[in-house]
């Protein structure tokens, strides 16, 4: 008799127990008079956490500063900070949880563009604010997204003309197998046909591929110029190491790569890398005032060892052009700084020049940067433009519009 | 009295479903913060329904597959194409015009349907999961073997659906859909949003009552044979491979209607719903539930995933891989019913134990 | 020709590759019967020990002794996941012999731990491990470069395999584990303390996928998730050789990686990677216990 009361007792409180666990996942939302909150969205688990950690950093350090000097619209920024777990679904939750339980005023996260378009329905339809601080593929321009990494304009189509004008003509693209490399060879396909040269090879490395024998082969047998590299970060290292078993250095084969920055080449050893070409808007050896506050803020913060690199710097700018442009609104709500920032006014002073939001696309106008790895590791600009006005359907260029690479209406 | 203890399980899923469909008029009534909470629980039924499928193969017939994440996504893939057909209204979608598509490819045409796509959620992944389990039964593979195998093919499933990233749009996966009521989120759709949850947890009821209904007859006990002693089952006269497969494929069948709710709650699905860890993490919630209890692949489902979205953010991230991995370790170790085991044996065991060492030190103290 | 001499190295070479990640596993497996899916974790291990290695020889030692670091961190990776997988066994796997996908599912739970531990020691990021300088480059004959790189983990794995055939067959504790891994109660009867053959070769098992980590360092990444890429291969060449027999892993191995190389060849890795997955699972569907079968007779093996 006791025993099987005990039983029933046990099976409610398990049920209980649930129904508890529910309620802790409804905590009210929270006003605060005096603080305003935004939340960071990135991988910290995973195998995306080896690059989303430093612009998580980033992130962090602008919004620290930001609170040390007073704030925004006189509110001390509070973050809330979830984990996407490398795993788009996840971010899609995620982003759900923080615009709609939390009530955050923007996000700031994604790296991957398949966690980015996960998220893009969700800022969308909750009418929220994501910050993507990544270069990317383009083919893309929300209104509540603001990218303030390159368009595929300012980092892609500059370093191709780039390769053009110093000779080379044959070039063979390699690239993971996911979204990004697989647009920006579209891109690069049509430019350089354009150009009247010669793609003479294009191969996709599987996400976890450990070996790149036979890709090295197919590089070997194809000889070309340069190899147009979009791998992801571990396939980059494996890819260099094995190529530098091999004794290929930048003189056998030259690599223009788009997702090696400071990060990367401390991985992959600078002495592998060195005088391989890169391409983005930002190093950490630019030269400009901001950029040298900013490197040692950075490197106070998280230790002497680490390195800035141009999605951090993204990044970083991130918060303070929300900042701007929630003082631009004068206000926090989401659509008045959609508006400030469609104002096309709103610009900062980035540790990589002054940096200018198109109110039209949501993009940065960004000078674009060819650099070169140095032996100590940091990369040299040896190549650099104007500002660039950002264009992620690339419909400005004619090439591009005739090889009919913009997307569907 | 003894209704309840024989019905314990069932009464606590008629809690839970009591909760759950109170959820919306919460919501209403402004008790939580927001509709991300019911539509967070909205993918958690998808997870339960899932849950429920894995148990029924490898809590009942001792089949641990690591690659019901195929089957999940397979499901979820069906319904995913039919709502961006949706979208596109029957034309071709942006990434099959970079892949440089002009029409709309033949695997994709039967999805324009909303009938034909209702039949290909369940067909599909039964009818891959019949020709992988007619021919791994057939020749007898089992235990380990068959969990190595099962996440291998996860694994070139996965390889196969980045590689003709024309068709499936590689691992972006389909996305910017919505759902079969049209948009479901912000306040605005809160009726869509509404019917689409109790639409899930009807589903979720039915296939509860259709697991129950299979393990609680002589079906059911035959299941449990051929996981304690296969061997002695064929011996019996009964063609095990058969059992087997016809389980397998169900629940596949399952998963694949699992998956086609989630999409509906999560508005896009990504080859790493099919990748091996999320398989892996899918015998989590039955293993920390209880496995060979139905009840316990729901708990486990919505215990494990309400902690998750809770606990794993901001500081507590670190500590919460610690304490899932632990939590799953000490599990398996020591409590192998799951929370269901503890409640039903260990639970009742250690009062009775308490109680037999007060009583004793009753009698010493009296015998003083 | 020279084509065929290259696709044929680089068969090779990746066959090593998961022969020397594979090996550990034959043992856990084939003769233990506990699925670990924490070998990946110790392969990431291994390479993090080299690297931590590394470092302190970096610190201590002027720069024209640092090459040395390689022929430390080969042992003390093999140490360090030895006493890991020692203490794994005495922990966890101990209490779950006989129950094999238990094992297989508490195991990893221990992944995630360690993966998440790494993390937290190392940080998120990838650390680097420097070849030391005389394995750069390579020797070309024709048109063939054979790096000293690769050429050094083949001649590594050789070892490996030389030293793991010469305790289980040719050695007293070899001996010893054969007779409790065939007959337990009979080794058992026969004074052999079958516990410490356990813990023994489970530690031996995770010490060779330190080792393997050495190697895999070498070559990519070092990061959190390094272990992941590799354990699936590992898994399928110990399954597809047949469970228990030395011989059957190594086979196993060089038929996935010369299929993996010589397919990558014609079409995509991710497709490649595909097609042999597929190939060596409908082969099992032909012999469901891999190449070399264990003859017995009980029936439930």
């Amino acid at each position: 008799m006791k025993n099987s009361k005990l039983k029933r007792f046990l099976a409610v409180m398990s049920a209980a127990a649930i129904a508890a666990t529910m309620t802790t996942a409804c905590g009210k939302k929270e006003e605060s008079e005096d603080t305003v909150k935004v939340g960071l969205l990135h991988s910290l688990t995973g195998s995306m956490a080896i690059s989303e950690k430093s612009v998580r950093d980033a992130e962090v350090l602008a919004i620290e500063e930001i609170n040390a000097a007073g704030g925004v619209n006189g509110k001390q920024i509070e973050y809330v900070e979830e984990d996407g777990a490398s795993e788009p679904s996840t971010f899609a939750t995620k982003a759900e949880k923080l615009v709609d339980s939390e009530g955050v005023s923007a996000i700031f996260g994604c790296w991957t563009s398949s966690s980015r378009k996960a998220v893009k329905p969700i800022v969308e339809e909750y009418d929220a604010l994501l910050f993507y601080p990544v270069q990317y593929e383009g083919m893309e321009s929300s209104s509540n997204i603001v990218y303030t990494g390159a368009a595929p304009n300012q980092q892609i189509v500059p370093a191709i003309d780039y390769l053009i004008e110093q000779g080379y003509k044959k070039f063979f693209l390699l690239g993971s197998d996911y979204v990004f490399p697989r647009t920006a060879n579209m891109i690069i396909n049509a430019q350089v046909s354009n150009a009247g040269l010669e793609v003479v090879g294009e191969e996709y490395a599987d996400m976890e591929q450990t070996d790149f024998a036979a890709i090295i082969a197919k590089i070997e047998a194809a000889k070309p110029d340069v190899i147009i590299n979009t791998l992801n970060g571990t396939g980059n290292v494996s890819f260099f190491k094995q190529m530098s078993e091999k004794n290929y250095t930048s003189k056998e084969y030259m690599t223009m790569s788009f997702s090696i920055a400071e990060e990367e080449v401390a991985t992959i050893g600078s002495d592998i890398l060195q005088g391989h070409l890169v391409s983005w808007n930002y190093y950490q050896t630019t030269d400009t005032e901001k950029n040298t506050e900013f490197v040692k803020a950075y490197k106070d913060k998280f230790g002497e060892s680490r390195v800035t690199s141009d999605p951090a710097e993204a990044a970083y700018d991130a918060v303070y052009l929300w900042k701007a442009a929630c003082e631009k609104a004068d206000s926090f709500e989401v659509d008045d700084v959609i508006a400030a920032i469609e104002s096309g006014d709103i610009s900062f002073d980035a540790p990589e020049g002054t940096v200018k939001l198109n109110g039209e696309n949501h993009h940065l106008v960004k000078p674009v940067r060819i650099g070169e790895v140095g032996s100590d590791g940091l990369i040299n600009e040896i190549y650099s433009t104007d500002p660039v006005e950002p264009d992620p359907y690339l419909s400005t260029y004619d090439w591009a519009v005739k090889a009919g690479i913009q997307p569907l209406e | 009295m003894k209704f309840i203890k024989k019905q314990g399980g069932n009464i606590c899923f008629a809690l839970i479903v009591i909760v759950l469909a109170l959820m919306p008029l919460f919501l209403n009534a402004g008790l939580l913060s927001g509709s991300s909470t019911v539509l967070f629980l909205g993918k958690c039924i998808a997870f339960a329904i899932v849950a429920i499928g894995l148990d029924l193969i490898w809590g009942y017939t001792g089949i641990l597959s690591l690659g019901h994440g195929l089957y999940f996504a397979l499901g979820g893939y069906a319904m995913a194409m039919y709502l961006k057909l949706q979208e596109t209204g029957g034309n071709i979608t942006d990434f099959m015009h970079i892949g440089g598509l002009t029409e709309l490819p033949l695997m994709w045409k039967p999805f324009q349907y909303f009938p034909v796509t209702l039949i290909m959620i369940i067909l599909v992944p039964s009818l891959v999961a019949y020709i992988i389990g007619y021919f791994i039964f057939k020749n007898r593979v089992k235990g380990v073997y068959f969990s190595i195998i099962s996440q291998a093919l996860t694994w070139a499933a996965y390889s196969i659906f980045i590689a003709l990233s024309t068709y499936t749009n590689g691992n972006v996966g389909i996305t910017e859909i919505k759902t079969v009521f049209g948009s479901i989120k912000g306040s605005a759709h809160r009726t869509e949003m509404f019917k689409l949850f109790y639409v899930a947890l009807f589903i979720l009821v039915l296939i509860y009552a259709l697991a129950k209904f299979l393990v609680n007859r002589k079906f059911g006990k035959l299941l449990i044979a051929i996981r304690d002693g296969e061997n002695r089952t064929y011996f019996s006269g009964y063609q095990v491979s058969r059992y087997k497969t016809f389980i397998y494929v169900l629940s596949a069948a399952i998963a694949g209607i699992a998956g086609a709710i989630f999409v509906n709650f999560n508005g896009s699905i990504t080859p790493s719903q099919m990748t091996i860890s999320y398989s892996i993490t899918m015998v989590i919630w039955v293993a920390v539930g209880g496995r060979g209890t139905i009840i316990g692949a729901v708990i486990g489902a919505f215990l494990i995933n309400l902690c998750e979205y809770n606990l794993s953010s901001g500081s507590m991230v670190e500590i919460w891989q610690y304490i899932i991995g632990a939590v799953f370790c000490i599990t398996i170790i020591f409590f192998k019913g799951g929370i269901v085991g503890i409640v039903k044996e260990q639970l009742p065991a250690l009062f009775h134990k308490l109680k037999g060492k007060k009583s004793s030190a009753e009698t010493v103290k009296e015998a003083q | 020709m020279d084509q065929f001499v290259n696709t044929l190295f680089n068969g090779v070479s990746l066959s090593s590759i998961i022969l020397l990640t594979s090996l550990g596993l034959a043992i856990t497996f084939g003769l233990m019967r506990v699925i670990n899916m924490a070998h990946g974790e110790f392969v990431m291990i291994g390479a993090y020990t080299t690297y931590v290695v590394q470092e302190i020889f970096n610190k201590y030692l002027p720069e024209s002794m640092r090459d040395i670091y390689y022929f430390a961190a080969i042992p003390a990776a093999f140490f360090v996941t030895f006493l890991l997988g020692s203490l794994l066994e005495k922990l966890v796997i101990r209490r779950l012999y006989g129950r094999e996908i238990d094992s297989l599912l508490a195991t990893w739970g221990i992944s995630l731990i360690l993966q998440q531990a790494a993390r937290s020691i190392f940080g998120t990021q990838g650390v680097n491990v420097n070849a030391p300088s005389f394995l750069n480059g390579g020797i070309t004959i024709g048109g063939c470069t054979f790096s000293y790189n690769r050429l050094f983990i083949i001649l590594m794995v050789a070892l490996c395999l030389f030293l793991v055939w010469l305790i289980m067959y040719k050695s007293n504790f070899g001996k010893q584990m054969r007779a409790v891994m065939q007959n337990r109660t009979m080794a058992q009867c026969m004074g052999i303390n079958s516990r410490k053959v356990d813990n023994i070769t489970f530690a031996i098992g995770s010490g060779l996928a330190g080792i393997a980590g050495c190697s895999v360092a070498l070559l990519g990444s070092i990061d959190s998730t390094v272990g992941q890429s590799y354990i699936v291969n590992s898994f399928m060449a110990v399954v597809l050789g047949g469970v228990g027999k030395l011989l059957g892993t190594v086979i196993g191995s060089t038929i996935i990686g010369s299929a993996s190389i010589f397919t990558e060849n014609y079409t995509s890795s991710t497709i490649a990677k595909a097609i042999v997955l597929l190939i060596v699972i409908i082969f099992l569907q032909k012999r469901p216990q891999g190449l070399f079968v264990i003859k017995s007779r009980n029936l439930d093996e």
